[in-house]
């Protein structure tokens, strides 16, 4: 009785502005793939808007890039089955052994998703390109013939994909695992089940339905991930569908409704994935909700904690410091190759890159978008997260299932959708930072509302109502009880927020105007029509910029977990 | 009536509520209840989890919008169920201590306790004075300073208890304060709530599930089941003359007695029934009637045990101990009686051993016939 009076209970609330707010952003929401389908559906002229003639041509036309999508599978099961094994192993490491400094361990886990797959790739392609790729310099250089390794293969590209996801799917797998009672294996243990019996009726089963959710949810983003396969294997024309939809919206005649028709099949399929992931978890996570406090009893490995330790090193090594060394060396080099001399050393490459208007421009107008993201993001994701989560307004299950719709879109069909929604748009906003604004408030949507109701949801309710009995109005309890509780939710969301705008490619790539551009795009452009070490020098600009917001994230994250009022 | 029942506060109110019905979505919690709450009275809703009482309770506070039925809080109406007009929390001038107590972690005992007072915009001084009267009331009087998140279960409850009675108001709202707390400090808060309560003066209704809770602190108890009142009473009442075979179970541990009436053998004013087993069993009515078959309510307690046969002239029967269980404060005995079982609770030097003949006795006038 007291849950259901505690999740209905009833508060007077500005219905209509919750209506037009919740149907604004429906609209927001939607527009873009309505366009996106109706594009796809167009048999006419190609260039003609709105379209001549509606048929399923561009459909059965997919036939013809039947090996991209079979590409695209390839990379997203290999990238998927890595991920997956570096997540469980590090999920396992960190959260059931007596692994030493575990703590600082699991914060620094998080990293590898903080250096974009961008930067990942930029930087493996200096490391492993077949020709031209450090260690296979030096691979020739010791005698070696041909190449060491070749990060332009499909697994080449699922591995550097992986690196940077594995860390997604440690925090998904690690959740699992922790959140499992051990009295319950310690239970069949005292039944007189052995230990291998126990891992394999007890442990498995329990654990099974997160490993299996994480390894969906993962192949749905691997399915619609962009910049790796962009730069390491465009220069190949190794295609997957989301680089092969860019490919056929940037070339000269532009081909829309096919790259329309790949992006709806691609959407409908990662649809399904995000509807079979939600189904899981919902279903299959009797272990995450006991909701009982047990202490986790991690298991004492004796000297192997050491080796387990090293294992994380490593990974943590290859994931994050390779790639950023492997940039900074090479942005500071006249000429990168991996034999440095001191005459090849120089600065001249950072001194281009603040200088040259078109990267400063970019670098400025990315800083000035993902502060604009996080400034109104903030407030809108606040409210939306109590319309859906507090507010009990009938049809709010609707609208969050709505606002979390694009998590399964990829971003590049996404902005696909938005080109030409906003084409037609009366106000002419296409081509200026509105655009790009408006789209990073859309597809960061799932991302904002789901930080700032994780602690929205942590407050209970009657904190709030406590205020309400002591006779505060709404906006006295806003102001002395809500909004205090749900500071550091709030204060997250807004870097998260920022760092997600200033790394955004897939939807900027296609909606950045010529006059006003955003730094990775740039850096993309830099990379195929530039020097590899000015693009090198402006990565590492743009990873400055995050790891700043990232080290007050961090120092956000670190008081919040305190308890609060110290 | 909003701001009315602000300024009268201070002053202890009463309440009526009449046919309330609460829904959530197609589930019925309260399916018409009324009673009323007379001026610096004590009620205490009581009853199982899922009958309707947190849920009443929270529609008098106005955090639950009823489907219909009427509340009045000093005859000023706070609900009316035909227009559905109602006035909210804030404006009702009522105070609630909350089961999770619903301290903000993020201010000092002090802010936390002063916050009413504030919403009031009471001067600095009296604010200060107020509070350290309340933290003294409720033994926190050093604890001013100390931050609410560093404060113990039993502390947190002293000081949500502070913030709910410091700014007057005219009802206390209690949803199961002590529900937290571990059984020693539960049975001290009682008794300390108790004098506080009479102290402050301050109408009060209490919400709980514990039977002992309830009778301590109550003047009058409400049973509830299922989302209806199953009887209204003072804890006396309630206790000794139980409605009917929910009540008598609920409020403490009773013998359910089945019989057939046996009207030519009434008379001393005691009803008469007739087990399946055939022994003649003799009870109060207190007015009320039956038919053919008819049930008694006896207390455990009430039951007694022994190893000769007693003086008395009724309700003696022979029985034989099945089974004895040690409870500290009292000894459990199972009997085989009249083909069933009884339970017999008792405090008594000698146990008596499993298996023994003895001779069970039950003083007519604490046999309770219940209403069908």
């Amino acid at each position: 009785m007291a849950t259901a009076s505690r999740v209905r209970s009833w508060r007077p609330g500005p219905s209509l502005v919750s209506l037009l707010v919740g149907g604004g952003a429906v609209v927001i929401v939607f527009y873009p793939i309505v366009y996106l389908i109706q594009a796809s559906l167009s048999v006419g002229d190609p260039q003609a808007r709105p379209p001549e003639a509606y048929g399923l041509a561009n459909y059965a036309g997919l036939e013809r890039y039947a090996h991209i999508f079979w590409n695209t599978v390839l990379v997203a099961v290999v990238a998927t089955a890595l991920a997956i094994a570096l997540g469980f192993v590090m999920g396992w490491i960190l959260s059931r052994t007596n692994v030493p400094r575990r703590e600082v361990l699991e914060q620094l886990m998080a990293l590898p998703y903080y250096v974009t797959p961008l930067m990942g790739a930029l930087a493996w392609s200096l490391i492993g390109s077949p020709s031209g790729g450090f260690a296979n310099q030096v691979w020739r250089a010791l005698g070696g013939e041909g190449h060491l390794i070749d990060i332009t293969t499909p697994y080449g590209i699922a591995w550097v994909m992986a690196l940077f996801e594995g860390s997604v799917a440690f925090v998904m797998i690690g959740a699992v695992m922790k959140s499992m009672d051990p009295a319950l294996e310690e239970a069949s243990q005292v039944l007189g089940a052995g230990r291998l019996r126990t891992m394999l009726k007890v442990t498995l089963p329990l654990v099974l339905p997160g490993v299996l959710g994480a390894a969906i949810f993962v192949f749905a983003e691997m399915l619609g991930s962009f910049s790796a396969a962009l730069v390491l294997g465009l220069p190949n024309r190794f295609y997957v569908v989301t680089t092969a939809m860019y490919q056929l919206v940037s070339q000269y005649p532009p081909r829309f409704p096919q790259a329309a028709a790949m992006g709806v099949s691609l959407f409908a399929v990662m649809f399904a994935m995000i509807y079979v992931y939600r189904r899981i978890v919902s279903r299959g996570s009797y272990v995450t909700i006991t909701g009982k406090a047990f202490r986790p009893r991690p298991m004492d490995v004796g000297a192997a904690r050491w080796a387990l330790f090293t294992v994380c090193l490593v990974y943590l090594a290859i994931a994050v410091l390779l790639p950023v060394l492997t940039l900074l060396y090479a942005s500071l080099q006249r000429l990168a190759t991996a034999f440095p001399q001191l005459s090849n050393f120089t600065l001249a490459n950072y001194v281009t890159a603040l200088s040259l208007d078109a990267v400063r421009s970019a670098l400025w107008n990315s800083l000035l978008l993902g502060a604009a993201t996080a400034g109104v993001g903030v407030p809108l994701m606040g409210f939306l997260s109590w319309l859906i989560y507090r507010s009990r307004l009938p049809g709010a299950g609707v609208i969050e299932y709505v606002l979390m719709f694009p998590q399964a879109v990829p971003r590049l069909v996404f902005a696909f959708g938005m080109l030409w929604a906003w084409l037609v748009f009366p106000i002419p906003i296409y081509g200026t930072l509105w655009l790009l604004l408006i789209a990073y408030l859309t597809v960061f949507l799932p991302l904002g509302i789901r930080t700032i109701s994780g602690v929205m949801l942590q407050i209970d309710r009657t904190l709030e109502e406590s205020a309400q009995m002591c006779g505060a109005s709404w906006s006295y309890r806003l102001r002395t009880v809500t909004m205090p509780l749900l500071r550091p939710g709030l204060i997250a969301a807004a870097l998260l927020l920022f760092i997600a705008s200033v790394r955004e490619l897939g939807a900027s790539i296609l909606l950045m105007g010529p006059k006003a551009k955003v730094i990775t795009p740039a850096i993309v452009e830099s990379w195929f029509s530039t020097s590899t070490e000015l693009t090198a020098a402006m990565a590492l600009l743009q990873t400055l910029a995050v790891a700043i917001a990232l080290v007050l994230l961090f120092a956000v994250a670190r008081r919040a977990s305190r308890p609060i009022g110290e | 009536m909003s701001t009315s029942a602000a300024r009268q506060a201070g002053r202890a109110a009463s309440i009526e509520v009449r046919d309330l019905v609460v829904q959530y979505g197609n589930v019925v919690a309260v399916r018409g209840v009324s009673f009323s709450v007379s001026a610096g009275e004590h009620l205490t809703l009581l009853g199982p989890s899922g009958c309707g009482k947190t849920t009443t309770l929270r529609a008098i506070a106005g955090l639950e919008k009823p489907a219909g039925g009427e509340i009045r809080i000093d005859s000023a109406v706070v609900y009316d169920g035909r227009s559905g007009a109602q006035v909210p929390p804030e404006r009702r001038g009522l105070s609630m201590v909350f089961q999770s107590y619903a301290i903000w972690p993020h201010m000092s005992v002090f802010d936390n306790v002063a916050y009413g007072l504030r919403v009031r915009r009471e001067p600095q001084g009296e604010i200060a004075r107020k509070v350290g009267e309340a933290l003294e009331l409720v033994q926190m009087g050093g604890l001013a300073k100390r931050s609410a998140a560093k404060l113990s279960g039993g502390q947190q409850q002293r000081v949500a208890l502070a913030r709910a009675f410091v700014f007057s108001p005219s009802v206390l709202l209690f949803d199961e304060p002590l529900s937290n707390l571990d059984a020693k400090l539960r049975a001290e808060m009682r008794i300390e709530l108790k004098e506080l309560q009479r102290r402050l003066g301050i109408t009060s209704v209490y919400v709980t599930h514990d039977l002992e809770e309830a009778l301590a602190i109550s003047d009058r108890i409400i049973v509830m089941r299922d989302g209806v009142i199953e009887q209204i009473g003072t804890p006396a009442e309630i206790y000794d003359l139980p409605r009917n075979a929910f009540v008598a179970d609920f409020v403490g541990s009773a013998n359910l007695i089945r019989g057939r009436r046996r009207p030519e053998l009434d008379g001393d004013g005691l009803v008469v029934l007739e087990t399946a087993g055939g022994a003649l069993v003799h009870g109060v009515a207190h007015g009320r009637g039956a038919g053919g078959e008819a049930v008694f309510s006896a207390r455990t307690v009430h039951l007694q045990l022994s190893r000769e046969r007693p003086a008395a002239p009724r309700n003696v029967w022979p029985a034989r101990v099945r089974s004895r269980v040690f409870q500290g404060d009292f000894t459990q005995y199972h009997l085989d009686w009249d083909g069933r079982r009884l339970v017999l609770r008792c405090v008594t030097a000698e146990p008596v051993a499993e298996g023994t003949e003895v001779f069970l006795s039950l003083d007519p006038r604490h046999c309770v016939l219940l209403e069908e």
